[in-house]
């Protein structure tokens, strides 16, 4: 079965097609390496550019996660030596006082897509929490959501704490009323507006 | 569906239908054509001169033989649709012979502008059908000129289109060109309008086309309209009377030629600028014009037309999008059928602008988004996904979103729906220049539909045998 295939069906967000095709794949020896970086990885990649460029909307998107991860789970009792390696570790919430996780469960995909390990503590989660659960899971970046205005100044809180704290993990913020400016005076170490910006800009902060 | 907006009851369509007989009986319409005369005399009309006067059994004859529904054929039977009941079509602007850009300079349309709205008819999500004027060009001899428009559109376009009506050999012609697709036939494949030249009177031309089509069984859209206050009464109710009853008499006459005749009626009138003179449109009083026209093409059971997004505006501004907003949503929530001049026109319908079109499109399809009927099922009621998920659900993640995400809401190409920062950056920002951007993928996305070599060749041979004559 050819790599492309399994990336076609995850573009076209065809669960039972990627399933199969990733069990193909396995059956016919093909390097597991390949499946889920070439394969896989790569197709969320070429989902979030569709995403970005219009293409493809964010339910067809979420679908195509949906349908890689159920390849993921095909492929992971398979998984050894560096194929099994995480990208990075990211831990995702909403901050405190705030309930809203539309965009954070979107952002949640498309980075364990991007073959994140990806830790969500959900919503209304306080500073104390975001920090105890980076430290346990050594994380690469910590994403903060908020969706309202009122809750913005705990990302503000949460970004000094991190800072404070020392840990090595990078800070980043999004949600509908954040802007990059915002960001930039809150310190913290980047802003995406949509959860493929979200993917890059994790990529960049783990490879610098 | 038309007494949702206004109060208009069969009390007041009854009483504007009898003053309209009263005018018909006692007046009388014009028709300075001889054959027409002599059409109402065999029928046994009273005639004085030119006018020809109608009794009340005359119109009541007429209306019932005018099919309430017909289908309208296009050359790629895909594209073919019905007039009447519930459906709404819209074509684009129709005569103007000029072209407004971007820069606001106002040029003499050309054949190419002519081509290029075909392209975009053709390409069009909002368009059901071509005009037969969509830009009246000027670099074309204009004897010939309604051969050029038609072979553009038979060629560019496999939508149904409309005949020219500017004489009796234009007509003759562009039924020539029909037949030469489908033949010798009578099933509906060319929509023509006919405009009545008010007050109470037609031309003589119009006339003559009328003839032509009608003895073709082809459809005929019979419109009436005056400039109230000078053409007509500055009333409403006076403006309705008489572009009623000249629509009445020319249906009757579409009948007495060819009973069974499809027939859209229309009717319109337009304020007339009491600071200048000029004519006005676009505005509440041609929007009410709109609602009682549908009301009174349902009172007769004939399938009726309006005016479209018309504006006195001639650039992308907040007086188009309001003007012309205002005009199609009165027609549709009216319940129009047919709405000629429903993309592209400017100022008082004078010209034509590629970007106002594509502009036109988004609302066009907003408006059809907005007439369709809400689907009731157990797929559209989705209680076993609402009951799964609770109050802790994220619907954004379910496959009936998905399913559906394309096709449920409206999705505009050219308005925008962004964030302010990233409107900001958006290059070009400004609606026009957009909307320009958009036009150019349109016209490189474009494809020639498919037509048989034979009659192509022979559609091209036609014109220019016409055109060397």
């Amino acid at each position: 079965m050819a790599i492309i295939d399994i990336l076609n069906a995850v573009v076209e967000f065809d669960k039972v097609a990627v399933v199969e095709n990733v069990k193909n794949a396995i059956n016919s020896k093909t390097p597991i390496d390949d499946i889920l970086n070439k394969g896989l990885i790569e197709a969320m990649d070429v989902v979030g550019e569709k995403f970005s460029s219009g293409e493809v909307f964010v339910p067809e998107m979420l679908q195509a996660a949906k349908a890689m991860q159920a390849g993921l789970e095909i492929l992971k009792p398979h998984l050894t030596g560096d194929a099994m390696i995480a990208k990075g570790t990211v831990i995702i919430g909403t901050v405190k006082g705030d309930l809203h996780d539309i965009g954070k469960n979107l952002v949640t995909m498309m980075v364990e897509g991007a073959g994140f390990n990806v830790v969500d503590l959900g919503v209304d989660v306080d500073t104390d929490k975001f920090i105890s659960e980076a430290q346990a899971h050594d994380a690469d970046v910590v994403c903060l959501s908020a969706l309202l205005t009122t809750t913005m100044p705990i990302m503000a809180k949460t970004v000094e704490a991190f800072k404070e704290a020392g840990l090595k993990a990078k800070t980043i913020i999004g949600g509908a009323p954040v802007t990059d400016a915002y960001a930039q005076q809150i310190g913290a170490d980047g802003f995406s507006d949509n959860a493929p910006g979200a993917v890059e800009l994790i990529r960049k902060l783990v490879a610098a | 569906m038309n007494r949702v907006l206004f109060n208009i009851d069969n009390k007041m369509l009854d009483q504007i239908h009898s003053t309209s007989l009263e005018l018909l009986g006692d007046t009388g319409i014009r028709f300075p054509n001889k054959e027409a005369l002599e059409i109402f005399k065999h029928h046994g009309f009273k005639t004085d001169g030119e006018m020809v006067f109608f009794r009340n059994e005359d119109i009541e004859k007429a209306i019932k033989t005018v099919p309430e529904t017909f289908k309208l054929h296009a050359r790629n039977e895909d594209n073919s649709f019905l007039i009447g009941d519930d459906s709404y079509r819209m074509a684009p602007g129709y005569g103007p012979p000029f072209i407004i850009e971007n820069s606001g300079e106002m040029r003499n349309a050309v054949l190419d502008d002519t081509k290029k709205f075909c392209k975009l008819v053709q390409t069009s999500k909002a368009l059901d059908f071509n005009s037969s004027i969509v830009a009246q060009p000027n670099d074309v001899p204009a004897e010939t000129a309604h051969l050029d428009m038609l072979l553009s559109t038979m060629l560019l376009t496999d939508k149904p289109l409309m005949g020219s009506t500017s004489s009796k050999t234009c007509a003759q012609e562009s039924l020539e060109m029909a037949r030469m697709i489908w033949g010798n036939t009578d099933k509906p494949v060319m929509l023509n309008l006919v405009d009545s030249l008010s007050p109470l009177q037609y031309a003589e031309e119009m006339v003559d086309a009328l003839l032509v089509y009608a003895k073709a069984k082809q459809p005929l859209i019979i419109h009436s309209s005056c400039s109230m206050g000078s053409s007509g009464p500055i009333t409403l109710a006076g403006s309705l009377v008489i572009s009623n009853a000249c629509t009445l008499a020319g249906i009757c006459l579409t009948q007495l030629v060819n009973p069974g005749t499809p027939v859209v009626y229309g009717l319109g009138g337009s304020p007339t600028d009491m600071k200048t003179g000029g004519y006005v449109n676009a505005s509440p009083e041609d929007a009410k014009h709109t609602a009682i026209v549908t009301a009174l093409g349902r009172y007769y059971h004939i399938p009726c037309r309006s005016q479209g997004a018309l504006t006195e505006s001639f650039s992308l501004d907040y007086q188009a999008g309001m003007e012309s907003s205002m005009m199609l949503t009165t027609a549709a929530l009216s319940g129009v059928h047919v709405s000629l001049h429903a993309c592209g026109t400017y100022g008082s319908m004078l010209a034509m602008s590629f970007e106002k079109f594509i502009a036109d499109e988004d609302l066009c399809c907003a408006i059809k988004k907005l007439m369709k009927p809400i689907e009731f099922n157990e797929d559209a009621f989705a209680m076993d996904l609402v009951k799964k998920l609770g109050t802790s659900g994220n619907y954004l993640i379910e496959p009936h979103t998905a399913m559906r995400c394309r096709s449920e809401f409206f999705i505009p190409d050219l308005n925008i729906r962004t964030l302010h920062s990233k409107w900001l950056r958006m290059e070009p920002r400004q609606m026009d220049q957009r909307a320009s951007q958009l036009l150019g993928k349109r016209l490189l996305a474009y494809e020639k539909p498919d037509i048989d070599p034979l009659i192509e060749k022979d559609l091209i041979k036609y014109v220019e045998n016409k055109k060397i004559k």
